[in-house]
C-alpha cells in the first residue's frame, strides 16, 4: 500500500480560501453545460473566485497530487491557456492534448477519452468542433470532465465569468432589471448558448441583434428578444456583449461582407454612447478590431471589459478547478465503459 | 401436399373485410380458406386463440446493406429481423454498393433472396447513374430484369429538369418512381430537425422546408407528367398539406408513406446526443406529428413503413454530428403502430393493418397482402396484448441501432409464415 504523506500545514491564503468557502462543495462532478449549476453553485463559485483573484498568481497546494489533461481537439488560445494556468496555480500536473491527434488518426473521441481517464486524471478539460462531445464523454470517465467549449452548444466557463464581470460591475447579486445586449453571430455561438442560459437565471433582460441569417430557430424561447436595429436594442442597456461573427465555423456567406456587417452592428463609439452611461462592453475573444468592436474600443477605453473578463477567466476557472478536486463531501461520480 | 390450419385466432384481412375470430387454411403454400370452425385436416395446425392473424406485412422501405456492406445487415439477417417483425415482404433500397442502377444488382438481390427462401424481397432501381442525379438508369432494363419501382433514396433528384425527365421515361417504362424528398441547398449540414431542440443542442437543423418544398415539387411534376409517384418517409406537416391537396385535386397517381418513427417519436430523442435517434428525415417536433397523424385518420397517408437503416456501432459511437444517419426497424414497427396508433385509439388495428398490407401492395402491384382463396399463403400472428421492453441486444438485426431502445411497446409477432411454411415460430426462426 502506497504511503501517503501527510500535507504540509495549510498557509494563511490557503486558510483563508477555506475561510470563504465554508466547508461547500458543488452540486455537480461535470461542467458540461450552465444548466448544471445552481444558484448555490453560483453563490460559492463567484465567492471563491472573487477571492482567488486577489491572490493573482498565488500557488496554492490544494490539489497536489492531481492531474489534469487539456483536451482541445479545436485551435484555442485564452481558453487552454486559462484552464492550464489555473490548474498549475492549484499545483496539479497537467498535460495537453491537441487537435493533431489520434482523434484524426481515426480513433473515436470515446475511444481517446477514455484512454486519458486511464491516466487516473481528475479532470479532463474539452474542447471539440462537435457539440456533444463533452456531455458524451462525461458518462464514460472517472474524471470530471470540464466543457471548454462544444461546437455551436455551449462554453460554461465563459458564461461563469462573464456573469461573474457583470455582477461585479452591478455590485448586485442578480441582473434583475438590467438590460444585456448580445450582438453577432448567435447562431454559431456556443458562447451564446451558455450566457444566454445563465442570464435566465440572474432574470435579465436579454436582447439580441443580428441579421436573422445568423439567428437559429425558436432562439426566442430562450426568453431573449431580437432586434434587427442594432441602435434600438442598444438603447438603455447595461452590458453590451459583442460576439465575433466567426469566419472558421462557415458563417461566411451569412452576410454579403464583413464590411457592410461592421457597418450595420459593428459596436462604435456612437453606438455605445447609446447604452447607459455606464455601460460596460464585453467579447468573448478574439476581438476582429473594426468587425464586431471598433478598435478604439476594443482593449483601453474605461468601458471596455474584456481584459477584465479574461482575469475572471483565470479566477473562476481557478475556483471550479479546486471545487470539483478537493471535494469535502469526499461524493465520486459514477460512470460506465463502453 | 402439405396442409396447416390456423385455428381460432382473430383474422383481420382489410382488402377482404374480414375482421373477426376465424380459421385460416393453408394447402400447398396457398390460402386455401378462411372461415368459421373450418372441418380441414392439417398436417400443422397452430392454435391462434387471443391472438391476432394478419397477411404478412409488407415494408416498402428497407436498407439491406447488401451488396457492399454486409458489416451492417445481409439479406439473411435482414430477413430473419423481418420474419422476427411479421414481416414477409420487403422492397430494397437500391443505394448499395455497387448501387442497384443496372440489372446486375437487380438480379443478384433477386437470387440472394430465392437461394434464402426467408422471405420475398423486391428490389428497386436508381433513378440515375451512380445516384448522382445527372444521368438515367437504364430503367427500362431494371423493370425487365425485376425491379417493382426506381428511386434515389438517400439522396433525391435535385434537379428539376433531370426530375421531370426520370418521370416521363419512368411512365413511358410503366414503372413506380419513388422519391426521397429534400432540398439540398436547405437541408445543408443538418443533422437533425430545426427548432427549439437543435437550438438548445447547438446542432445544424434540417428544416422541414426542405422536405415540404420538395415534395411539392414532386407532385407537380407527377400532375404534369402522369408518373406513378410514391412519396417515402413524409415527416413534416407541409408534406402532409401538400400530398392531401394533390389528393383532393384528384392526382390519383400520387402515393405517400410514413415512417413508423415519424408518428410516434419526437426531435426531443435526440436530447443527450442520442445518435440512435439521428436520421433522414429527421424526427421531428410534436406538430409535425399531430399533423401526420391527421394524414393518417383521413386517408392522405396510404402506408407505413420501417426504413430500416442498420449501421455499425463506431458508425453511432461518433459525436452526433458524424455519426450516420438512420434507425433500424424491422422487428419494431407493428409494436409501434399498434402502441403509437390503436393503443391511443387514433384509428382502428384494421386501419393500421391495411398500411401495412394491402395498401403497400397495391402500390407496388404485387398480388399479395390479403389473404384471398389461391393468395400466397404469408401470415402473420401477432399478440396485441404483448408488453415488452425494446432491447437491442435480442434482435436479429445486425443493426442495434434503434430509436426505440429501452421504450415499452405493445404487440409482438409470435409466428410469421411465408408462402405456407411457418418460418418464425415464438422467438425462433426456422430456416
Amino acid at each position: 500500500m502506497a504511503v501517503i504523506l501527510s500535507k504540509k500545514s495549510p498557509s494563511a491564503a490557503e486558510k483563508d480560501l477555506n475561510s470563504i468557502r465554508k466547508g461547500r462543495d458543488l452540486s455537480f462532478f461535470d461542467l458540461v453545460s450552465i444548466d448544471q449549476v445552481t444558484p448555490e453553485d453560483l453563490g460559492l463559485l463567484y465567492d471563491v473566485a472573487r477571492r482567488f483573484r486577489e491572490y493573482k498568481t498565488y500557488k496554492f497546494s490544494f490539489n497536489k497530487g492531481s492531474s489534469q489533461v487539456n483536451a482541445f481537439f479545436e485551435p484555442s488560445t485564452r481558453t487552454s491557456s486559462s484552464f492550464d494556468l489555473a490548474a498549475k496555480q492549484l499545483s496539479m500536473d497537467t498535460a495537453g492534448v491537441s487537435s493533431n491527434s489520434s482523434v484524426e488518426k481515426g480513433e473515436s473521441y470515446l475511444d481517446t477519452v477514455q484512454t486519458i481517464d486511464s491516466y487516473n486524471v481528475k479532470t479532463i478539460v474539452i474542447r471539440s468542433k462537435e457539440s456533444g462531445v463533452p456531455a458524451v464523454a462525461a458518462r464514460y470517465t472517472q474524471a470530471s470532465i470540464i466543457n471548454a467549449g462544444d461546437g455551436w452548444h455551449e462554453h460554461p466557463t465563459q458564461a461563469l465569468l462573464d456573469g461573474l464581470t457583470m455582477l461585479d460591475h452591478c455590485k448586485s447579486k442578480d441582473m434583475k432589471g438590467r438590460v444585456v445586449v448580445i450582438v453577432g453571430d448567435i447562431m454559431h455561438s456556443r458562447v451564446f448558448g451558455s450566457l444566454v442560459r445563465l442570464l435566465k437565471t440572474l432574470k435579465a433582460e436579454v436582447r439580441i441583434s443580428a441579421p436573422l441569417t445568423l439567428i437559429p430557430e425558436d432562439v426566442e424561447k430562450f426568453g431573449v428578444k431580437w432586434y434587427g436595429k442594432v441602435e434600438e436594442a442598444l438603447t438603455g442597456a447595461d452590458v453590451v456583449y459583442a460576439l465575433r461573427v466567426q469566419s472558421e465555423r462557415g458563417a461566411n456567406g451569412f452576410i454579403p461582407t464583413l464590411r457592410e456587417y461592421s457597418k450595420m452592428f459593428g459596436i462604435s463609439r456612437k453606438r455605445l454612447d447609446l447604452a447607459k452611461k455606464d455601460a460596460i462592453l464585453m467579447h468573448p475573444g478574439p476581438v476582429i478590431r473594426d468587425i464586431d468592436v471598433h478598435s478604439a474600443l476594443a482593449a483601453v477605453d474605461e468601458q471596455s471589459y474584456i481584459l477584465r473578463q479574461v482575469e475572471n477567466g483565470m479566477a473562476v476557472r481557478k475556483a471550479l478547478l479546486w471545487l470539483i478536486v478537493d471535494r469535502i463531501d469526499g461524493k465520486k461520480k459514477t460512470f460506465t465503459r463502453k | 401436399m402439405s396442409t396447416l390450419l390456423v385455428a381460432g385466432g382473430h383474422v383481420i384481412d382489410p382488402k377482404n373485410g374480414i375482421d373477426g375470430v376465424a380459421d385460416v387454411f393453408v394447402r400447398d403454400g396457398k390460402i386455401a380458406a378462411v372461415g368459421k370452425n373450418l372441418k380441414e385436416k392439417a398436417d400443422k395446425k397452430i392454435d391462434a386463440k387471443g391472438l391476432t392473424v394478419t397477411p404478412g406485412l409488407i415494408d416498402l422501405h428497407v436498407h439491406f446493406r447488401e451488396p457492399g456492406r454486409e458489416d451492417k445487415e445481409t439479406f439473411e439477417t435482414g430477413s430473419r429481423s423481418a420474419l422476427a417483425g411479421g414481416i414477409t415482404a420487403a422492397v430494397a433500397m437500391p443505394n448499395t454498393s455497387p448501387i442497384a442502377d443496372n440489372q446486375t444488382v437487380v438480379e443478384f438481390i433477386l437470387k440472394r433472396s430465392r437461394d434464402l427462401g426467408l422471405i420475398n424481397i423486391y428490389p428497386t432501381g436508381a433513378i440515375t447513374k451512380g445516384q448522382e442525379g445527372a444521368m438515367l438508369s437504364e430503367i427500362n432494363e431494371l423493370k425487365n430484369s425485376g425491379a417493382v419501382a426506381v428511386t434515389d433514396d438517400g439522396h433525391d433528384v435535385q434537379k428539376e429538369g433531370v426530375l421531370k425527365r426520370a418521370m416521363e421515361y419512368a411512365k413511358t417504362c410503366g414503372i413506380l418512381l419513388m422519391s426521397h424528398c429534400e432540398t439540398k441547398d436547405l437541408t445543408e449540414d443538418g443533422v437533425m430537425h430545426e427548432g427549439w431542440i437543435s437550438t438548445q443542442l447547438g446542432l445544424p437543423g434540417s428544416p422541414a422546408l426542405s422536405e415540404d418544398m420538395a415534395v411539392y415539387k414532386n407532385i407537380l411534376l407527377a400532375e404534369k407528367t402522369g408518373a406513378r409517384l410514391h412519396l417515402m418517409h413524409n415527416s413534416t406537416a407541409g408534406a402532409i398539406r401538400a400530398i392531401r391537396e394533390a389528393k383532393k385535386r384528384g392526382a390519383k397517381n400520387v402515393t405517400a408513406e410514413v415512417s413508423v418513427q415519424h408518428f410516434a417519436l419526437t426531435d426531443k430523442e435526440c436530447m443527450g446526443y442520442n445518435t440512435n435517434a439521428k436520421m433522414y428525415p429527421p424526427l421531428r417536433s410534436q406538430e409535425h406529428i399531430d399533423a401526420i397523424i391527421a394524414g393518417i385518420k383521413d386517408g392522405t397517408v396510404d402506408a407505413f413503413t420501417t426504413d430500416h437503416a442498420p449501421h455499425i456501432e463506431p458508425e453511432k459511437l461518433k459525436a452526433f454530428q458524424d455519426a450516420a444517419f438512420g434507425t433500424v426497424g424491422l422487428e419494431t414497427s407493428f409494436a409501434v403502430m399498434y402502441t403509437y396508433l390503436v393503443k391511443p385509439k387514433h384509428i382502428s388495428l384494421k386501419q393500421g393493418i391495411e398500411k401495412m398490407t394491402s395498401a403497400p401492395a397495391r402500390i407496388i402491384g404485387i398480388n399479395k397482402g390479403h389473404l384471398s382463396k389461391g393468395a400466397d399463403a404469408d401470415i402473420a400472428i401477432f399478440d396485441t396484448a404483448k408488453d415488452w421492453v425494446v432491447d437491442e441486444k435480442k434482435f436479429f438485426s445486425k443493426g442495434k441501432n434503434s430509436a426505440f431502445i429501452g421504450k415499452k411497446l405493445r404487440g409482438k409477432a409470435v409466428y410469421t409464415i411465408v408462402g405456407g411454411e411457418v418460418k418464425y415460430d415464438r422467438g425462433t426462426i426456422i430456416a
